[in-house]
């Protein structure tokens, strides 16, 4: 099982505030990571390391290595635009910009120069059909994309990462603004992702993670508390503060 | 007239107690914006009451005589038939209309056709009058200007028409200034806006100045009339006295008017 | 116990009649504003429209000549040089308008917005006068004395530039709303698909923005066809079809401005008449605009 991102002692800083402290963790080949823990805990700070969207934030510092395959992404000079073409992102609120469908998913490839219009439509087609969106009714290509519902919005959001043919998908609490049925749509669909794609997922249902992911990762106060096969986290994690996080004791 | 008693009886009573202005009258003048500047010397140095200057224009000073909104009337332009109906008209002062070009313009004199020629549009460039290779910026007062009105009456003629092209003034001042900064400009001011920056024609041979003006010899000029309706009764007639009397004459003269009482 | 409710009661009903009043007062001050708008609305109307009847409306739009006190009310010289003016001032406004809303919006850092958004604010509360002075002492001899083809000027390409100018606070500000109005998730998306700032501000925020600033835009081009003074000061006011833009113009407002003091009758009448058409052009443009932005807010909806 290879490591596709490798994580070592990634501490971040808000000014003077200390978001995430001495990260080490690795992110295995087409596995679907969770990362759990309470609000404010950092596992959305950590997600966002990963493809150095929090450079974006004002008054950020950040140290530490971040390997995506064997190259430093947080090297100087590293070219952060192709990054996040291999790093792909699904937000927590379902985020499709205000075109219509095919410009939705189009954006990321016309991005980066593709400009022929037959290639343009194999990818569209592609992307709607890993996520289960080509072909719906209600969903053509010069479809509005705000016009969508909550969970065609979202799997139009992962379609619209995976038209940049991606090494990995993040997601951010993806399922936080749909509803169950939606929810478990979502769930399946990674499922059938992660096939061919690194999934770092974070959530705040454990239920979720206990479900969809093949490792789990607990997170408190900014430190990496304990990872492992999510079987074992959930049935008997080592950390006091895991099983307590578990129990519902507090979050 | 009703109206003019009423005003005399209140400002009476409450000018009684100050002792600084001598009791009398509050009169008001209204109308040319060329006059304006005239009249408030003659009200400055006019012991007799108070005086109030309005600008307007000459027609919104001819309606106001009419109306009885003012107690003069200032015009700086001929009546109209139509306009005389019920007014008195007092001439106080003669107003010289001089033409004007940049004063670095080596044109000295004009013809009063060259000059219907140059504002009518048909000549175009100094050169045909003996000037420079320029075209010729044509500068005019608006539509309705009293200064403007005397203008078209001498030079243009009833059957000419000052052309389209020309540039029109924003405020009456704005002409002078405009042809001072414009080397190519002609334009026309009273004779009393004179400066060292601009230079006044000679037209048919006759300069403007103070003499030619009161003699007639510069026909380019138009009479200052005071109107009221009917014959100058209580203060107003009393102010026009006193713009006609030799000290406010000599006014008029320091102030680059031509006079017309006295020599 | 039952004079402490009476006591209540009383406190109650005291209560509800100071509502009452103050309500009323505060009906009073809106129908005050309605009231004289439409009052003002009926004079126009009252005053321009017989002529406009008596002669018919070819009288004023068809013909080419303006000379009132001999029978002639075409307006269309000064039609056409409002029109040229105000593209003229869009032409100018609208790229930097846009551009500084951008730079504002989304480039520069915090202390840079703080300083330069009150200073542009500034420019909006400057006097036309002031600008019609500056553009007379300044702008028209320098054009005169560049322009390599001539002219005087006092010229449409004057009035434009200040025009221009003047434009750019209405123009910012509006677009500037409408850039910080792009709800943040959809600049994150875009830079999470790997696209550089500068992508980000065309690929997704203007677009988004683009009702926005549209209605900016309108409202300028309001402000533009309606501003007096300043036109007057700098664009030379001959009545005629500007021939290039170093010749001469007259607008819509200047025609008003120069010879309502001095105009009677007829020729009152139609400028009046004039008065008619500003008002519909400038009640036209804000309503355009007002559409155009709540059709924006729907569809963030």
């Amino acid at each position: 099982m290879t490591d596709k991102i490798q994580v070592r002692g990634l501490d971040l800083f808000y000014g003077t505030f200390q978001g995430l402290k001495q990260i080490t963790v690795s992110f295995p080949a087409r596995q679907i990571t969770a990362l759990i823990g309470p609000s404010g805990c950092g596992k959305s700070t950590l997600l966002r390391c990963l493809n150095r969207m929090n450079d974006l934030v004002a008054g950020v510092k950040i140290t530490g290595t971040v390997m995506l395959d064997d190259a430093d992404i947080y090297a100087p000079g590293t070219d952060v635009e192709s990054l996040r073409r291999r790093v792909g992102m699904v937000f927590q609120r379902p985020n499709p910009f205000p075109l219509s469908v095919f410009d939705n998913v189009a954006y990321g490839p016309r991005l980066h120069g593709e400009r022929n219009p037959v290639t343009l439509r194999a990818i569209v087609n592609d992307s709607l059909q890993a996520v289960g969106l080509l072909g719906v009714e209600g969903v053509g290509l010069g479809q509005p994309a705000l016009s969508l519902s909550g969970e065609q919005q979202q799997r139009l959001c992962i379609a619209r990462a995976l038209a940049t043919a991606p090494d990995v998908l993040l997601m951010d609490e993806p399922c936080s603004a749909l509803d169950p049925i939606a929810t478990a749509g979502i769930e399946a669909l990674m499922q059938t992702l992660v096939a061919r794609y690194t999934i770092v997922i974070v959530t705040h249902n454990m239920a979720q993670a206990m479900r969809a992911s093949h490792r789990t990762g607990f997170m408190l106060l900014g430190e990496l508390v304990e990872i492992g096969a999510t079987e074992r986290i959930f049935a008997s994690a080592s950390d006091e503060r895991t099983r307590d996080y578990l129990a519902g004791t507090f979050g | 007239m009703a109206r003019v008693a009423l005003c005399l009886a209140v400002t009476g009573c409450t000018r009684a107690a100050d002792a600084h202005v001598p009791a009398g009258a509050v009169i008001t003048l209204a109308g040319s914006t060329s006059i304006q500047p005239f009249a408030e010397r003659w009200a400055e140095e006019y012991a007799g009451g108070r005086i109030i200057v309005q600008s307007g224009g000459s027609t919104a000073g001819i309606k106001a005589a009419h109306d009885g909104t003012a107690d003069i009337g200032m015009s700086s332009r001929a009546l109209q038939p139509a306009e005389t109906a019920g007014l008195v008209e007092t001439v106080v002062a003669r107003d010289g209309i001089a033409v004007i070009v940049h004063a670095s313009n080596p044109v000295r004199a004009l013809t009063y056709a060259q000059l219907r020629a140059i504002y009518g549009g048909t000549i175009r460039n100094w050169r045909q009058l003996g000037g420079p290779d320029a075209a010729i910026t044509v500068i005019t007062r608006e539509d309705g200007s009293g200064t403007r009105d005397a203008f078209e009456q001498f030079v243009m003629g009833a059957s000419h028409e000052i052309t389209a092209s020309a540039l029109v003034t924003a405020y009456s001042g704005g002409l002078r200034k405009m042809v001072s900064q414009d080397p190519n400009a002609i334009g026309y001011v009273t004779f009393s806006q004179l400066n060292p920056q601009v230079h006044a024609l000679a037209i048919d041979g006759v300069t403007p100045t103070e003499p030619s003006i009161a003699s007639g010899a510069y026909r380019l000029q138009r009479p200052f009339v005071f109107l009221t309706r009917g014959a100058p009764q209580g203060a107003a007639q009393q102010f026009i006295a006193y713009v006609l009397s030799d000290a406010g004459q000599r006014i008029a003269r320091a102030e680059g008017l031509a006079p017309v009482t006295i020599q | 116990m039952m004079m402490m409710i009476a006591r209540t009661r009383t406190w109650m009903a005291t209560a509800h009649l100071s509502d009452a009043v103050i309500e009323r007062c505060l009906q009073l001050a809106a129908w005050s504003a309605v009231t004289t708008l439409a009052l003002i609305t009926l004079f126009i109307l009252r005053e321009g429209m017989p002529v406009v009847f008596d002669r018919g409306p070819m009288a004023f739009l068809g013909d080419v000549r303006w000379a009132p006190t001999r029978g002639h009310f075409g307006l269309l010289p000064m039609i056409a040089g409002t029109a040229v003016v105000t593209a003229g001032a869009l032409l100018i406004g609208l790229p930097l308008g846009l551009a500084g809303a951008i730079t504002l919006a989304e480039l520069a850092p915090m202390k840079a917005r703080l300083v330069l958004k009150p200073m542009i604010e500034l420019l909006a509360g400057i006097p036309s006068v002031v600008y019609g002075f500056i553009g007379m002492e300044i702008l028209v001899p320098f054009i005169r004395e560049r322009g390599t083809l001539g002219g005087p000027g006092y010229s449409a390409l004057a009035a434009s530039i200040i025009l221009g100018i003047m434009v750019l606070p209405t123009i910012i500000g509006i677009s500037i709303d409408a850039l910080e109005a792009v709800p943040k998730s959809y600049r994150d998306g875009s830079r999470a698909l790997g696209a550089t700032q500068w992508q980000t501000i065309t690929g997704v925020v203007l677009p988004a923005a683009r009702s926005g600033i549209v209605a900016a835009v309108i409202l300028g081009m309001g402000r533009a066809v309606g501003e007096t003074m300043a036109v007057i000061m700098v664009a030379g006011n001959a009545v005629q079809f500007p021939g290039s833009l170093l010749a001469p113009v007259r607008t819509l407002t200047a025609n008003i401005a120069l010879e309502m003091s001095y105009a009677t009758g007829a020729h009152a009448r139609a400028l009046f008449a004039t008065g008619i058409v500003l008002f519909i052009v400038s009640l036209s443009l804000n309503a355009i605009a007002g559409r155009v932005r709540s059709g924006k807010r729907a569809s963030f909806a």
